[in-house]
């Protein structure tokens, strides 16, 4: 038997397959198909209802999230099979009608396989034996529907209508999955069983509200309550046979079957009652209400079903046992007049044409037979006794009367209410039957009104039929299925209750007769002026369709437009501002939350000299920002003296190994710099007209204005941590360690080489990288033309030696700088030498490879500079690419040396070697790394210092040459490479 | 210190042999010219394909190398895996597109290559050293792979953008670096570990706090988590669309690891302070990724704010911070991995005679001129938006029940209204393609595009049924960073 429920939740899914697969007009394949699903799932219901009516609970399980502990669990109980009992049996139903109502030019196949996947979600819901699960396929009811209420996508009704049904009730399901998150929480597990025995923990958690509100939620969207009703109206632009299903025994349905599921685990509190009882209350009157004005046969029939919703949900939501039981009943009461009446305004629309009932009249008289069907489904819906209606509407009204109500007030009211609810569904019956079947004779139909097809008829006939047998033989008809679906839910609390067409003479028969005398009073008052007015008066202006769109155009459009424009700008700027503007709250932020409070370290007392100083680099820094867009040359040179004003610094507070560092970088990058400024613009004449200049004014003071926010916070913020430092500095580690295990007194010399020897080496890779990207970029660079010209003074100083009698063209370039050109060539080889020193030393004091290596690179540099490159590259041959290649390679050795005696990569080995003349040398492998970093620094320079220096040589090839220019100078690359 | 001989290398092995085949398609791309771009690209799938064999049968336990920096483990394997993965799956998306577009060079394979190695560094970082380095060698292939398409003002502006914005960030990430350096006396993820526990948590020093809120923001800017999210919805809409494919899988996955990994190996004793900062950067994610993208007509812009979002989702796992959390993060980066591929090969479909289109608009009636795309972009749509049953679905799931289970309870139910917001536009897609009336007819899919939308759908569309196998690798992951 278990396996029987696998099968009926997976059937419906194959035969939407198969029927998907089906070609566009095999109607009559489909329709066979479709119902051979329903009835043998129909079937397999009955199969097992032995084992239900004994009270067992079936079950079939997999595992399916084993890590989760989550198994698939499909459990049947006596609820669940009542309900796949109506999925199944009004599925079938509605099948046979869809086949005679679809038109044969629909893609109908799709159709069929849509209903049967909705077949499949809502047994796969209602039989889920866990609450994940259940809320996995409460989702795919409400895609499924989405498609079905969008089936005829020409139509703009069914498009907004299917958009809104899902909007609302998907996410209705995402509430429903968050308070069941909730839920699963307090209970400690999603088993259904589980959650179902543990009521008392639930409700006495301090979570339970939460859970509830969400789960609330979920189940009120999907039952169409107020205030989320307004899309079950406009769901009616779905096809006739799909309204008879969804808004009869399934979807809707599912919202209440939810709240009866979990009645024992969430019901039984004052919360429970007011929003649940409230919610059903007024959805209850506010349905019954507006369907009397509708005009349109589903919109009457709409109304009335969010009311008839309404009165179950109500009813649960009483807190009584009893109403519980009246609330099932009126389910499976409602599930059957609602759907034939849904059939027989389809079968309606089918033959006449038209829905409006204010153009339908007299169809008694042309369609007798559907025409009596449906009078007697709208007074079971409207209670008339003998019919199903009626049963249930006494056992409510008997709830309104005695059902304990946390106010008194309450308790009053109730029955009044209920009465005028029921007085208005006795109205809109009483218009459905009126207007459509008496008065005269029809006019201007689309078409003639006949009898359907008999096949079509068939279903409208069934399901009046247990109206009127559940209306006349309750205890022998229903009675049986509503006992075992009610002892489901609440087991040994089970209370007595009699099925019986008469009770006697009561109050709730008077309540039944005052509510059909008024409203068939309230039928003929109104009457004459239905058809004159247009929607419900006063309560169309509520109309939750409008502010259901408002909110949406608020959200996607206003809200969304604001975050954008807030947000997500495009331009870079704005874009640089947020990001820095985030990163520094986030810090001071940190820094506030923490509390910052005096550091620990006490402050050395301010040098006025180099406070001189700073002010000066800091000067430098920000003139460096405010010409950086306008003019680069100087603020370039804004940056070299804020770089000098931190070497300063760095001397100031003996760090020579700094200063040293900071220094040589310093001068190099200038000098590289500058080089490569050559060949851009000098100045950015700022395009745009005076207008505009405020605008930039005002930009820039607000850059100023965040360039000091982030500095001062960064300032600050090391401040802060400065004189905060913890006891054990790590720098005190570095020194102790330096000459111990590093074998070199110069600590940061042993850091970069030995310490975090696998940094530099990283590091001087990327030099490296970066060295050979610059050649690849300026090997191929054409300088735009405004820079292509010899620059100004050049020009000025040829025209001076042109108009001079006794200069050549030339000769005041060639006498530039003489003196200090002739010095410079002298000091090449000194300053090699220092280099060569400063490597050596570098273990023990300032220097080292780094240092090294700039410092050679400013040798070549300054002859490059003074020289020119072809007086400089006929004299020197220099191979950077060698260079580059060799000090890395050596680097790297130095490194996987170390594997050769069984040491970590890098471990450094130290030894003094005895040199005659020189005395002890520090000779750690260190030094060899050391040199490998020499080498690539220096290879790295030259190589960028290559590229910029060659674009004079080809910059002036791409203009027409004066005469006496020599032939363009070997390149420096082309001979090794 | 440690012996270090050359078995220690074992772990690295599949980093070892992606380099060395990288430098081997290199001086082979050198030396054929563009004209060996197609073998090129078929050898760099070949390489990754053999890079995950390498990472499946690397040891399963926790095992480091390189002095503790580089360290492999379940979590890096399965996150390895899935980056490895993406970044084959989006050059295969990338191989027609880069014809058409006069982009097929050779380099492009490879600069994916080197920025996969430089995920898988991220991936297996023990240190802050590696980490930078791994986050570099990624980064800057991508701001050159943004770049790809140098005569496009567009790409350009894109790839100039994406640099300028990666360099600051970077520059935040090495502050933070420095300020924990200084403060812990380690780079080391143990050593920062080993630094902080047993400290009562009210002495923790600022200096490490700052730094920690520095690296927060930097590994922020490398997932787009708002607010430094800015360059996402620029770079997804100027780079050419297969990169753009490309950025929003493989990258996105490695980054999450990343971040997974430096919060909670490192920083798991100073969870109560950094998870303030992730709840506000989940929420601000998942709201700005919701509602901004409602806007967009751009589907690559929409992709942006979508993934922005979905950084939003994946980071409620982390601010969890519980082994369920961190299991959520995997199932969520596996399906979000999954359905980004499809759509964008989707995207990647929507070709017309005069060449590429991609408004949202384009894809008007799609329902009945290419039925089995249009089937294919509703569920990867359906999915993100996170319905049931589809894969997407359980991607939010994990991470809410996560969240749920730490006491989060404002922050799961703020993630549920962001993703019914979310839910709007991706629906929206649907609607246009089944809804309005076509706008014409697309290019026939390439056979490739085809075959990836097809199985990512697949995936989508059944991963319900078993999602058992990918389960236990999360589970696995989740337990070996959070024992």
């Amino acid at each position: 038997m278990p396996d029987a429920l696998l099968l009926l939740v997976a059937l419906p899914y194959l035969g939407a397959a198969i029927a998907g697969l089906l070609p566009t007009h095999a109607r009559n394949a489909a329709a066979l198909l479709a119902g051979g699903v329903a009835v043998a799932g129909l079937i397999l219901v009955f199969l097992a209802y032995p084992t239900i009516e004994a009270g067992g609970i079936i079950r079939w399980q997999a595992e399916w999230l084993p890590s989760l502990g989550l198994d698939v669990e499909l459990r049947m109980d006596g609820l669940a099979w009542l309900f796949a009992g109506m999925i199944t049996g009004i599925g079938s139903l509605v099948v046979l009608y869809a086949r005679y109502y679809m038109s044969g030019e629909d893609p109908v196949p799709r159709f069929f396989a849509f209903l049967l996947a909705f077949m499949g979600a809502m047994l796969g819901m209602v039989l889920s034996g866990n609450l994940l699960q259940l809320v996995f396929f409460w989702e795919i009811t409400s895609i499924v529907s989405f498609l079905l209420i969008g089936y005829r996508h020409q139509s703009a009704a069914a498009r907004d209508g299917a958009r809104m049904a899902l909007t609302v009730t998907a996410a209705g399901g995402l509430s429903l999955l968050a308070g069941i998150l909730v839920l699963g929480h307090i209970a400690g597990g999603y088993g259904l069983d589980l959650v179902l025995d543990r009521g008392d923990v639930i409700r006495a958690d301090p979570l339970y509200l939460v859970a509830l509100v969400l789960i609330l939620i979920g189940a009120l969207t999907k039952s169409a309550q107020f205030p989320f009703h307004f899309w079950l109206p406009h769901a009616m632009a779905a096809p006739t046979p799909v309204s008879a299903y969804l808004h009869s025994a399934t979807l809707v349905k599912a919202g209440v079957f939810l709240l009866a599921r979990l009645w024992p685990a969430l019901a039984g509190t004052d919360a429970w009652f007011w929003i649940v009882g409230t919610a059903g209350m007024a959805t209850l009157l506010l349905g019954a209400y507006v369907a009397i004005f509708q005009h349109d046969l589903k919109g009457l029939l709409a109304y009335s079903t969010i009311s008839h919703l309404g009165l179950i949900t109500l009813l649960l939501g009483l807190n009584s046992e009893l109403a519980l039981v009246a609330a099932i009943f009126h389910i499976i009461n409602h599930a059957t007049f609602k759907a034939s009446l849904f059939m027989a305004a389809g079968i309606i629309d089918h033959e006449a044409g038209t829905r409006d009932m204010r153009r339908l009249s007299g169809l008694n008289r042309l369609m007798p037979f559907t025409a009596r069907l449906a009078m007697v489904a709208a007074a079971a819906m409207a209670g008339v006794p003998l019919l199903n209606g009626f049963l249930s509407k006494e056992m409510f009204f008997a709830e309104a009367l005695w059902a304990p109500a946390p106010h008194p007030l309450i308790f009053d009211l109730m029955p009044f209410a209920a009465v005028v609810a029921s007085a208005f569904s006795v109205a809109y019956s009483l218009r459905f039957i009126h207007a459509v079947f008496f008065g005269p004779d029809p006019e201007g139909l689309p078409r003639t009104p006949h009898e359907p097809a008999a096949w079509m008829r068939a279903p409208v006939e069934v399901l009046v039929l247990i109206c009127i047998m559940v209306g006349i033989l309750p205890a022998a008809t229903v009675g049986p299925y509503l006992a075992t679906a009610v002892q489901a839910v609440l087991g040994t609390d089970t209370p007595e209750y009699s099925l019986a067409v008469w009770h006697g003479l009561n109050w709730p028969l008077a309540m039944s007769a005052a509510a059909l005398g008024l409203g068939v009073a309230l039928y003929a008052l109104l009457q004459r002026h239905l058809a004159g007015i247009d929607g419900a008066p006063v309560l169309r202006l509520l109309d939750g369709r409008r502010l259901f769109e408002r909110a949406m155009v608020f959200l996607a459009w206003r809200v969304a437009r604001l975050l954008e424009r807030l947000l997500g700008t495009r331009r870079l700027q704005s874009q640089l501002r947020l990001v820095l503007g985030a990163a520094v709250l986030a810090a001071v932020g940190a820094v506030l939350v923490r509390g910052l409070g005096p550091g620990n370290l006490g402050h050395s007392a301010i040098d006025p000299v180099l406070a001189l100083v700073w002010l000066i680099g800091g000067a430098c820094a920000v003139g460096a920002a405010m010409h950086a867009k306008f003019h680069r040359l100087a603020a370039l040179l804004s940056l070299g003296g804020a770089g000098l004003a931190v070497c300063v610094t760095f001397v100031w507070f003996s760090a020579p190994d700094l200063a040293l560092t900071q220094l040589l970088v310093e001068v190099v990058t200038t000098v590289l710099l500058l080089l490569g400024l050559r060949w851009l613009p000098k100045r950015f004449e700022t395009a745009g007209s005076a207008a505009s200049a405020p605008v930039t004014r005002t930009r820039r003071a607000i850059d100023l204005g965040i360039a000091l926010a982030v500095g001062c916070t960064v300032a600050g913020l090391a401040f802060a941590v400065m004189t905060r430092t913890p006891p054990e500095l790590l720098a005190q580690d570095f020194l102790a360690r330096a000459y111990t295990e590093g074998g070199g007194t110069n600590a940061v010399n042993v850091i970069l080489v030995d310490f975090r020897g696998f940094d530099t080496l990283g590091e001087i890779t990327v030099l490296g990288i970066v060295a050979l990207t610059v050649f690849a970029l300026l090997r191929r660079f054409r300088p735009a033309t405004e820079s292509i010209e010899v620059p100004e003074q050049q020009r000025e100083q040829s025209a001076y030696d042109t108009l001079q009698p006794d200069r050549k063209d030339g000769d005041t370039a060639a006498d530039w700088l003489l003196i200090p050109g002739l010095i410079s060539r002298l000091l090449f080889p000194v300053v090699c030498l220092i280099a060569l020193f400063l490597l050596l030393r570098g273990h023990d004091l300032p220097g080292g490879g780094f240092a090294a290596g700039l410092a050679a690179a400013v040798a070549l540099i300054l002859q490059y500079m003074i020289g020119g490159i072809r007086w400089f590259e006929d004299r020197v041959t220099i191979r950077p690419l060698r260079w580059i290649g060799v000090g890395l390679l050596l680097a790297t050795a130095t490194g996987l040396g170390a594997w050769a005696f069984g040491r970590p990569f890098l471990t450094s080995y130290f030894n003094y070697l005895e040199v005659p003349v020189f005395g002890a040398i520090p000779t750690p492998s260190a030094l060899v790394f050391d040199l490998g970093v020499f080498a690539l620094v220096v290879g790295a320079t030259a190589l960028m210092l290559v590229a910029l220096a060659h674009q004079s040589v080809r910059a002036h090839r791409a203009l027409p040459r004066d005469a006496g220019a020599g032939p363009a100078p070997p390149s420096p690359l082309a001979g090794g490479e | 210190m440690t012996h270090m001989t050359l078995p220690s290398l074992i772990p690295v092995i599949p980093e070892l042999a992606l380099a060395l085949m990288i430098m081997a398609l290199l001086m082979f791309g050198v030396f054929r010219g563009d004209g060996s771009t197609r073998a090129v690209s078929w050898l760099s799938i070949i390489a990754l394909v053999v890079t995950i064999v390498l990472v499946g049968m690397g040891p399963t336990e926790k095992t480091v190398a390189m002095n503790n920096m580089f360290v492999t483990d379940g979590f890096a394997r399965v996150f390895k895996t899935l980056t490895l993965l993406g970044s084959a799956v989006a050059l295969i998306l990338s191989f027609g597109f880069n014809r058409d577009h006069q982009m097929e060079r050779f380099e492009y394979p490879i600069l994916v290559l080197l920025a996969t190695l430089g995920m898988m560094l991220m991936l297996s970082a023990n240190d802050l050293m590696s980490l930078y380095l791994g986050i570099e060698l990624q980064s800057l292939s991508l701001y050159v792979i943004a770049a790809f398409r140098r005569d496009d003002s567009r790409a350009t502006e894109a790839g100039l953008k994406y640099f300028v914005l990666g360099a600051v960030s970077s520059g935040m990430l090495l502050y933070g670096c420095s300020l924990i350096y200084g403060f812990s006396g380690s780079t080391n993820f143990v050593g920062i570990a080993k630094a902080l526990s047993g400290v009562p948590h009210g002495d923790v020093s600022i200096g490490l706090i700052t730094g920690m809120i520095f690296l927060v923001a930097g590994l922020a800017f490398k997932v787009s988590a708002v607010p430094f999210h800015m360059w996402a919805p620029d770079v997804y809409e100027g780079a050419p669309t297969p990169v753009t494919a490309f950025f929003a899988a493989a990258p996105k996955v490695a980054a999450i690891g990343l971040f997974l990994r430096a919060m909670l190996s490192p920083f798991g004793e100073l969870v109560t302070d950094w998870r303030q900062v992730i709840i506000f950067i989940a929420v601000a994610s998942m709201l700005l990724g919701s509602f901004a993208a409602i806007n967009q007509r751009n589907i690559k812009r929409l992709m942006a704010y979508s993934s922005i979002g979905h950084v939003g989702f994946a980071l409620l796992g982390l601010a969890a911070g519980t082994q369920e959390g961190v299991r959520g993060v995997v199932v969520y980066m596996t399906i979000y991995l999954v359905m980004t591929l499809g759509t964008f090969a989707c995207i990647l479909s929507m070709k017309r005679e005069h060449g590429m289109v991609e408004t949202i608009d384009d894809l008007a009636g799609l329902g009945r001129t290419h039925p089995a795309m249009a089937l294919m972009l509703g569920i990867f749509m359906f999915s993100l938006a996170g319905i049931p049953p589809l894969a997407g679905f359980f991607a939010k799931f994990y991470v809410f029940m996560a969240a749920v289970n730490a006491g989060l309870y404002i922050l799961a139910v703020i993630g549920m209204l962001a993703s019914c917001v979310g839910a709007y536009y991706y629906l929206r897609v649907v609607k246009v393609m089944y809804f309005d009336q076509p706008a014409g007819a697309f290019a026939p899919v390439r056979g490739e595009l085809a075959l990836v939308f097809g199985a990512t759908g697949l995936f989508t569309l059944f991963f319900f049924v078993y999602p058992a196998p990918i389960m236990a690798a999360a589970e696995t992951a989740a337990r070996a960073l959070l024992p």
